[in-house]
């Protein structure tokens, strides 16, 4: 029986953001949110770890009330429990105040094993999940592929470029789930009904958690962002060889080094 | 605003997917190698259906979620499914 | 398949106008409703033209007037007839308020929250996979693999009606009865629209085209001011549209925005959406289907309910109502003691005696009338030959009579118009 956290992150869907042709700035108008797709991916491997083993997944997120709808999606997948930890004084948060009230919160959960995605589309830091282990005093792995109990202990695998890595780990622990290794589950509808008929999202403001406010939203937050510039949209040359693979190969080898994108010895 | 016509990939660029990892139409490709009339290339809106080669390309990542490809299509190649778990097309405006 | 926990009394699929009304109704007089939606938010999956009729909507949901999202009353309507770089059009102006421009996404996430506070349950990000049929009888949804059990299933799933289909209760939707419609929604700022189309505040225009807008196919194009964007778009004939296309049909929609006289409104502009989604074109009175059956009723465009006269649509309010009537159905049903075919069969008699059937019989012959292709090239150009002629020349004016012949020369035979003209009386 494994007690299982998931941190998730409700993002605007990136994927689909477009560029005003007129100011050269992100057009946010009407981009709807989703949780992050990465940590979809935790909730799925803790799902597969309740799945094996029993156990209970608590997801929690930090995040205005809007959040709910994307709780109730992890919900839907088969998460047991889920909180939405959401106040005014955490707002402006950067991942260190972030990863403190998360810290905070997971400190006053039963926990075994902590999962956290790999990093979020919306700004790609991976920094969270390392920043809860450390406030928490705890040992974590990232870029987890597998994970599985053996002898009391979390045996998971970590995948790098050229290596399989294999870590046993002292629970509790966190880790986070390597980006495109786990295809999330659908949402069922007993989970879904059972969302709407039983209410099983808890709030949970600064009020019940009482932390100090230099330490939370705007204020506990050390990271200045000097400025975000654009790359510049490269266009498509679209171009199309019609002819045999042979042919093709060679065509495309010129293309290449042509491009100065290939060299060759 | 542009004043010449926009590739429809632009245009598709404003609008908003949660794709999912697998698709909800499959497209059968034996029957499109059969295809004389090949409707699809034309009519679905997203032109989720081009030509390569001689091969008709499908991909489901920008589908409308129309419908019409399946009422087009001459020779029945296309299985089309509702995406589930609330992915696909995400209409704001329509 | 497991059956899950909970029991409903009705289960509607689709919270689309025709479902959220249905469950609306039926959850207002106390029955166990289950509304269930695939897209991640009531109307994420939905398209229309551009407008709304409200009186319907009233009918329907009670404090329309104080919330519904209404971006613009349309007062003004303008009809056109293009042909080359000319139009003729027609424009009726009034201050009276009975349809009105939105978002349809916006519309149903409205409806559905209705629902919610009526006390149905709304589920979304749910696609029903079947309709479950025990003993010929439809008792519930299946959803992966669980099922939810109920007396009775609306389905209001749209035009596309994967489940009937699947459930063996109508026939693959032929071409010749569903129209394709695709739009661009521009974003302009709220002033440039009042501008532009010489509106007030919260006024809106209703315009549709004729002629040389859909590139030759059988259909028309529109334009709807919404509060700070317009939706442009056109709707074509998909049978026809098969045998006539001849280039992309985001294309067709691009020169519509690009066209010489109608490039100036969109000029700063950019697009906000691009979307597509099927219309129901039936031939009537015939229905498509029955409407009805053991444990089950189907309304909005899965019932293909939507009157299109050409010149105005008639979609989200006929949906909303077919709904609306579905749930009076089962209200009905319920006192006779259940949800056989039987009783369910009152929902052909109350659309029977509703405004839908009685207008759907009236203009029965439209959609033929729009199948003739003189409409799209030869009457916008013989009708742009006419006032070409009555302003454009220089010293010698003709008199209107001698300006039609010269127009309809080489164009038209008087049979033919005749033929056309007695048609287009007779059906519209």
């Amino acid at each position: 029986m494994l007690k299982m956290v998931v941190g998730i992150k409700w993002v605007p869907n990136t994927t689909s953001v477009n560029i005003d042709p007129k100011t050269g700035t992100l057009i946010r108008e009407g981009i709807p949110s989703v949780v992050n797709p990465h940590d979809l991916e935790a909730v799925e491997m803790a799902l597969r770890l309740k799945d094996e083993y029993g156990g209970k997944v608590t997801v929690i997120t930090m995040s205005p009330p809007s959040a709910i709808a994307g709780l109730e999606h992890v919900l839907g997948m088969g998460a047991d429990k889920a909180i939405l930890v959401s106040d005014r004084a955490f707002a402006g948060a950067d991942t260190l105040a972030t990863s403190y009230v998360l810290a905070k919160v997971i400190d006053r959960l039963d926990y075994d094993l902590i999962i956290f995605g790999q990093e979020t589309i919306d700004s790609s830091t991976a920094h969270v999940g390392a920043q809860v282990a450390s406030w928490l005093d705890l040992p974590y792995v990232y870029y987890v592929t597998h994970a599985e109990l053996r002898g009391g202990k979390l045996v998971v695998r970590r995948s790098l470029e050229n290596a399989h890595e294999t870590y046993e780990l002292d629970l509790p622990a966190l880790i986070s789930v390597a980006m495109h290794s786990l295809n999330p589950r659908r949402v069922k509808v007993s989970n879904k009904l059972r969302v709407k008929l039983e209410n099983p999202v808890k709030t949970w403001s600064n009020k019940l958690l009482g932390l100090d406010p230099e330490c939370i939203g705007l204020r506990g937050s050390p990271t200045a962002l000097s400025k975000i510039e654009m790359v510049p949209k490269v266009p498509r040359k679209n171009e199309i060889f019609r002819g045999d693979a042979r042919e093709a190969a060679k065509w495309l080898l010129e293309k290449l080094r042509g491009e100065g994108l290939l060299e060759l010895g | 605003m542009m004043r010449k016509p926009m590739r429809v990939d632009d245009i598709l660029n404003n609008d908003v997917w949660d794709v999912d990892y697998e698709p909800h139409i499959r497209v059968d490709a034996t029957k499109c190698r059969e295809c004389d009339e090949k409707p699809c290339l034309l009519l679905c809106p997203a032109q989720c259906y081009t030509l390569v080669g001689n091969e008709v390309l499908f991909s489901y990542e920008g589908c409308l979620e129309c419908g019409t490809c399946r009422l087009i299509c001459p020779h029945d190649a296309v299985h089309w499914d509702y995406p589930v778990s609330g992915r696909g097309i995400h209409f704001r405006f329509s | 398949m497991k059956e899950v926990g909970y029991k409903f009394d009705v289960i509607v699929v689709g919270a689309g106008p025709a479902g959220s009304a249905a469950a609306y109704t039926l959850a207002k007089k106390g029955f166990k409703v289950l509304l269930v939606e695939r897209g991640r938010m009531p109307g994420t999956k939905n398209v229309f033209g551009g407008r709304v009729y409200a009186d319907p909507l009233r009918d329907v949901f009670d404090g329309f007037d104080d919330s519904a999202p209404i971006h613009r009353w349309v007062t003004k309507e303008r009809i056109s007839m293009v042909s080359g770089e000319a139009m003729t059009s027609f424009e009726f102006h009034t201050r009276k308020k009975t349809s009105f421009t939105t978002y349809l996404t916006e519309l149903s996430c409205w409806m559905a929250k209705r629902v919610e506070e009526a006390g149905g349950t709304v589920l979304t990000e749910i696609t029903v996979d079947e309709l479950v049929v025990e003993n010929g009888r439809v008792t519930g949804i299946r959803v992966g693999d669980e099922k939810v059990s109920s007396e009775v299933v609306i389905d209001a799933e749209g035009i596309n009606r994967l489940l009937l289909e699947r459930a063996g209760l109508v026939p693959k939707l032929e071409l010749r009865h569903a129209g394709l419609g695709v739009k661009e929604v521009i974003k302009l700022s709220k002033k440039e629209i009042e501008d532009l189309f010489g509106l007030e505040e919260g006024e809106g225009l209703a315009w549709l085209m004729m002629g040389e807008v859909t590139g030759g196919l059988p259909g028309g194009a529109f334009l709807y001011t919404n509060r700070d964007s317009v939706s442009l778009g056109l709707v074509v004939m998909l049978g026809e549209a098969v045998k006539g296309v001849r280039e992309h049909i985001s294309r067709y929609v691009e020169a519509l925005r690009l066209h010489p006289l109608l490039e100036r409104y969109f000029r700063n502009g950019r697009i906000m959406e691009y979307s597509a989604h099927l219309v129901p074109e039936y031939t009537w009175p015939s229905l498509p289907h029955r409407l009805y059956a053991d444990g089950l009723l189907v309304a909005g465009d899965a019932a293909g309910l939507l009157l299109n006269l050409g010149y105005n649509f008639r979609g989200v309010d006929y949906a909303a109502y077919s709904g609306y009537l579905a749930a009076k159905a089962v209200e009905k049903a319920h006192e006779m003691g259940g949800m056989t075919s039987e009783n369910l069969s009152v929902y052909e008699r109350l659309l029977e005696e509703s405004f839908i059937m009685k207008q759907l019989r009236k203009f029965r012959n439209a959609s033929k009338m729009r199948e003739n292709g003189r409409l799209y090239s030869t009457y916008p150009e013989v009708l742009n030959s006419v006032m070409d002629q009555l302003f454009h020349s220089p010293y010698e004016v003709p008199k209107i009579m001698e300006a039609f012949k010269r127009a309809r020369k080489g164009r038209i035979g008087w049979l033919d118009l005749i033929r056309d003209l007695l048609g287009m009386v007779r059906s519209i």
